[in-house]
């Protein structure tokens, strides 16, 4: 049996962190003379301050020790409770959403999918907008937490080759892992910062550069408008709101490094050299399809392009464009781009980049293999030799990736969508990107019009991409719960 | 057979072109049934065909005189070039009388088709097969018969040896000193092919016996086996309007995906291995639960009666993950269900060691084991579990290789989709059209290369691109994909 108590207690203590930070929109609705919005967030935040507290109380005990399994379930319960707590006041809004549609509008903010079921954002109250931003922010902030401390420690889908250098071990590596998450988390709140003035000076109002900034960072994707950035207009925006893309798709452990004075291992690390270059490639060859075909000017392409495609890429899920209409290729490369996804360590989802590198390096010692069987032939990442247990753990990782994409896909179709919403849907969700493809889900869509089941479906399958699938799926295992 | 000599220097072309100059004779005598065919009718036809024979023979011949030798060896690198050559070869060659005949296709058109036919895909460009000269029609079911069997050898033969995608589980066991390995895989190819025969003789008797002409019968019968899907006519299977032939044909499309060395051994007495095997099974399991899927589907959800529901899934489904390619019924109008579940069998085929493409089911075995002992690891990180398929543990090489055989795939099939998009195709065309191709399949969705469709229209560029993931599919990428690194070519 698997001890539940230090679980409910964390939890506990992660829910009375949400009850507190929701007492943010509650003021601004206050302030802004939304009194009835305002109260609902105030209600909700006493309900679950209560509920957190009783779960604190009970759960408490001298000291707390969790193990592999227990942080599991931990990690997935976090992310649920959060969403499920974070989805009350969205729910006796003055927007009535159901149960679903609250559930999958928070759901998306923790998880940092911009998947919003919510229309005429333009004119919402600032407090729910406030809310999402608030929940993408500390969902990336949560992401790169476990990203750093949690996932390297259990060996999750090839991420050991990421761990923390704790010399000696064992008692030494809390302080020392607690430690970087205090300076990456600094980071965050730094950059944060900084993309909200840098937005503010390029005309967005505060309130607007605040959760701009904070959705950016994320890679999260909420917007104050309906019309995402595009509503700006504003070129500087665009090129401040993709620098910030990127910045949030970096390993902030070496983003961490890099301004405590030894930049060079960021700009040698493999993995972000080949983030820069595929997203550069991509821009240009998706700038010349539209130039060439689309007969877009080439300024326009490129910057239409430049932003889309980092914005897919990165998962975040900004739009500037109907990319939709820009034909058959375009659509296949916009699937195909969504599962990519950034740097490991970022707030970022999807497969990561360090995967495709862990794989490309795997198959071609493969082939060499294939033409002399008995040469040795090493796969290396960062001039490194990557252990077997590492290729292969990212090779499970993929085949995890499309079968889980594969069956989130069926189950939309079952619940009768189309071919490209529920494969564009799926993929969308998974690698937590947002917007999907098509006339339903697509950049000029939202998922308000889906069936109920969908919104579960596709609530689970962010949850899952969100915690990099084998953390959801091993609940799934009976052996799990076992002895 | 492949002496594992490391160090090799240059390749020898020399084997590798006398080879190819017995596959060219080979085929230069089999273009002779359809001039005889079309002799038969007074089809002028018949002359392209005669003139195609001498010319592929005067080349073959030419080839095996120049290349001579008394003795030679084929080594590992060789054996590559020597499969993607042939399958290239036998493409351009049975092009020849496609290109020449009356119904004046363009080159590109006609290396398409007969690419289509010896990769057993059953995409086709011809419009108006009704009214074609038997000839032709007989020269696409043979091309998908030597298809068939030609892939049914390499699979037995040469693809476990070469190490390609996992293949190395299917070397047979024979003891490893070499000198005997020749004549006893020769021997089980023969048995293979003898099988094969006899199967293609007993599916043509039935089908003439349940009301298709003699001549319909032949051609359809090696087009089943070969799980090629080439038809006589334009509206497929589904022109005969008949359930025996229909059901016939369903489970001669099954036997098709199914490992034929188990069909020898099930001759020789060894029965049980055939309905023990865990790709066997796992290919009749996924067959069942996809036809159970979807007549559910279709009966509570379209609308439709039981038995009808049951009529055309069973069939659909068969011809499309056997990689067959028949059609009864444009299932395009079954919802976007329906499509998402043809869009995967295409992409996962049926066994290895049988005509079918696709990714195939015991990779998929692997990679579902290999996947469920890294979970089991995670939860106890000291535990020791190993993945194992038909009871015995999997090789770390071997998984790894299935694993990066699933990846070059998928990227192998996005490549090859933008590119087909960046000819102009919609999205699900291209998407759908690269999965038929690579899967060896035939038929695509949406309106253009769907079920009811055709692939004249596409442009060009569109058809090479296709062609090539036909290619790709059928040897299992590695073979193909091995020639474009530098490291193959140098010493």
């Amino acid at each position: 049996m698997i001890g539940l108590r230090p679980v409910v207690f964390l939890v506990g203590l992660l829910l009375s962190a949400l009850a507190i930070v929701m007492l943010i929109p509650a003021l601004v609705d206050l302030r802004a003379g939304f009194s009835h919005d305002a109260s609902v967030f105030a209600v909700s935040s006493g309900f679950t301050l209560f509920i957190a507290v009783s779960a604190v109380l009970a759960a408490r005990a001298g000291e707390i020790e969790i193990d592999v399994r227990q942080s599991f379930v931990l990690a997935a319960l976090g992310w649920t409770a959060a969403a499920a707590f974070g989805a009350l006041p969205l729910a006796f809004s003055d927007l009535g959403l159901g149960p679903a549609d609250a559930f999958f509008q928070a759901m998306a903010g923790v998880t940092t999918t911009a998947a919003t079921v919510i229309t005429g954002l333009d004119g919402a109250p600032p407090g729910i907008v406030l809310w999402g931003a608030l929940l993408q922010w500390f969902g990336g902030l949560g992401a790169i937490t476990i990203a750093i401390a949690l996932l390297p420690a259990f060996h999750v889908g090839g991420m050991q080759i990421f761990r923390v250098n704790s010399a000696g071990g064992g008692r030494r590596a809390l302080p020392r892992v607690a430690q970087i998450l205090t300076g990456v988390g600094l980071i965050y709140v730094a950059f944060t910062a900084v993309c909200a003035t840098l937005l503010w000076v390029a005309g967005m109002t505060g309130f607007e550069a605040v959760v701009h900034a904070m959705t950016t960072i994320s890679t999260g994707g909420f917007s104050t408008s309906d019309q995402s950035i595009a509503h700006f207009r504003s070129v500087p925006v665009e090129i401040i709101v993709i620098l910030f893309m990127i910045l949030g798709s970096l390993p902030f452990l070496l983003c961490l490094q890099a301004l405590r004075g030894s930049p060079r291992r960021l700009f040698r690390d493999q993995q972000v050299l080949w983030f820069l270059g595929i997203l550069a490639a991509t821009v240009v060859m998706m700038t010349y399809w539209r130039w060439h075909h689309g007969g877009a000017p080439p300024w326009q392409a490129l910057r239409a392009a430049a932003f889309n495609v980092v914005s897919i890429i990165t998962g975040t899920g900004f739009t500037t464009a109907d990319y939709g209409t820009w034909g058959g290729v375009a659509i296949a490369a916009f699937l195909f781009l969504m599962v990519v996804g950034g740097c490991a360590g970022s707030a970022s989802s999807g497969i990561k980049i360090f995967r495709f590198l862990v794989i490309y390096e795997a198959a071609d010692a493969q082939i060499k293999r294939l033409i002399q069987p008995s040469g040795l032939f090493v796969a290396k990442f960062n001039e490194r030799p990557i252990p077997d247990a590492v290729a292969s753990a990212v090779m499970g990782f993929f085949f995890l990736f499309a079968a889980s994409f594969a069956l989130l896909a069926l189950g939309l179709g079952a619940m009768g969508l189309d071919l490209l919403t529920c494969l564009s849907g799926a993929a969308s969700a998974i690698a937590n990107v947002g917007p999907g493809l098509g006339s339903v889900i697509g950049p000029s869509g939202s998922y308000a019009t889906l069936p109920d089941g969908a919104k579960w479906l596709l609530s689970l399958g962010m949850l899952a991409g969100r915690l990099d699938l084998y953390t959801v799926l091993v609940l799934f295992v009976p052996a799990f719960w076992r002895g | 057979m492949f002496q594992g000599t490391c160090g090799a220097t240059v390749i020898q072309f020399r084997p590798v072109f006398f080879v190819i100059g017995i596959l060219l004779s080979t085929l230069a005598v089999v273009m002779v049934p359809p001039a005889l065919a079309d002799a038969a009718v007074g089809n002028p036809d018949w002359i392209v065909f005669a003139t195609s024979a001498g010319l592929t023979l005067f080349i073959g011949v030419s080839l095996i005189i120049g290349n001579w030798a008394p003795r030679f060896t084929i080594d590992v690198r060789e054996a590559f070039v020597l499969t993607t050559l042939a399958w290239l070869v036998a493409a351009g060659a049975g092009a020849l009388p496609i290109a020449f005949s009356g119904l004046h296709l363009s080159f590109t058109d006609a290396y398409f088709e007969a690419m289509s036919g010896i990769t057993t895909t059953g995409s086709t460009v011809i419009v108006g097969l009704d009214s074609a000269p038997p000839g032709i029609l007989l020269w696409r079911a043979l091309l998908q018969m030597l298809g068939g069997i030609g892939f049914i050898v390499l699979g037995v033969a040469v693809l476990p040896f070469l190490k390609v995608g996992g293949m190395q589980l299917f070397r047979m066991e024979f003891s490893d000193k070499s000198e005997k390995v020749l004549p006893r895989v020769a021997q089980i190819a023969g048995g293979i092919a003898a099988i094969y025969v006899a199967l293609i003789a007993l599916d043509a008797t039935l089908l003439w016996i349940e009301g298709m002409r003699g001549f319909d019968a032949v051609c359809h019968a090696m087009t089943t086996l070969a799980t090629g899907g080439f038809s006589t006519f334009d509206a497929s299977i589904g022109h005969f309007h008949s359930l025996s032939i229909e059901t016939t044909t369903t489970v001669f499309m099954l036997l098709g995906g199914m490992p034929f060395v188990l069909y020898l051994e099930f001759l020789r007495g060894k029965t049980r291995r055939l309905l023990r095997d865990s790709q066997v099974r796992g290919f009749l399991g996924l067959y069942v639960a996809t036809v159970a899927a979807l007549v559910l589907w279709q009966w509570l959800g379209g609308g439709e009666s039981f038995p009808q529901a049951l009529r055309e899934t069973s069939f659909q489904v068969a011809s499309i993950m056997t990689t067959t390619g028949f059609v009864t019924v444009d299932y395009q109008t079954w919802g976007g269900f329906a499509a998402v579940v043809v869009l995967y069998i295409t992409a996962v085929g049926a066994c290895t060691g049988a005509t079918a493409g696709g990714i195939k089911v015991y990779r998929l075995e692997v990679l579902y084991a290999t996947a469920k002992a890294q979970i089991r690891r995670i939860i106890q990180p000291h535990g020791l579990f190993e993945p194992h398929y038909a009871g015995k543990p999997i090789p770390e090489a071997v998984a790894s290789s299935v694993m990066g055989f699933f990846f070059l795939f998928a990227l192998t099939f996005a490549a090859l989709s933008l590119g087909l998009g960046a000819t102009g195709l919609d999205f699900l065309t291209s998407i759908s059209g690269v999965a038929t191709a690579m899967g060896n399949v035939g038929p695509g969705l949406g309106a253009v290369i769907g079920p009811a469709g055709n692939f004249a229209s596409l442009p060009d560029a569109a058809k090479w691109l296709l062609t090539l993931g036909m290619l790709l599919g059928r040897l299992e990428l590695y073979t193909v994909l091995v020639l474009l690194w530098p490291e193959f070519w140098r010493g």
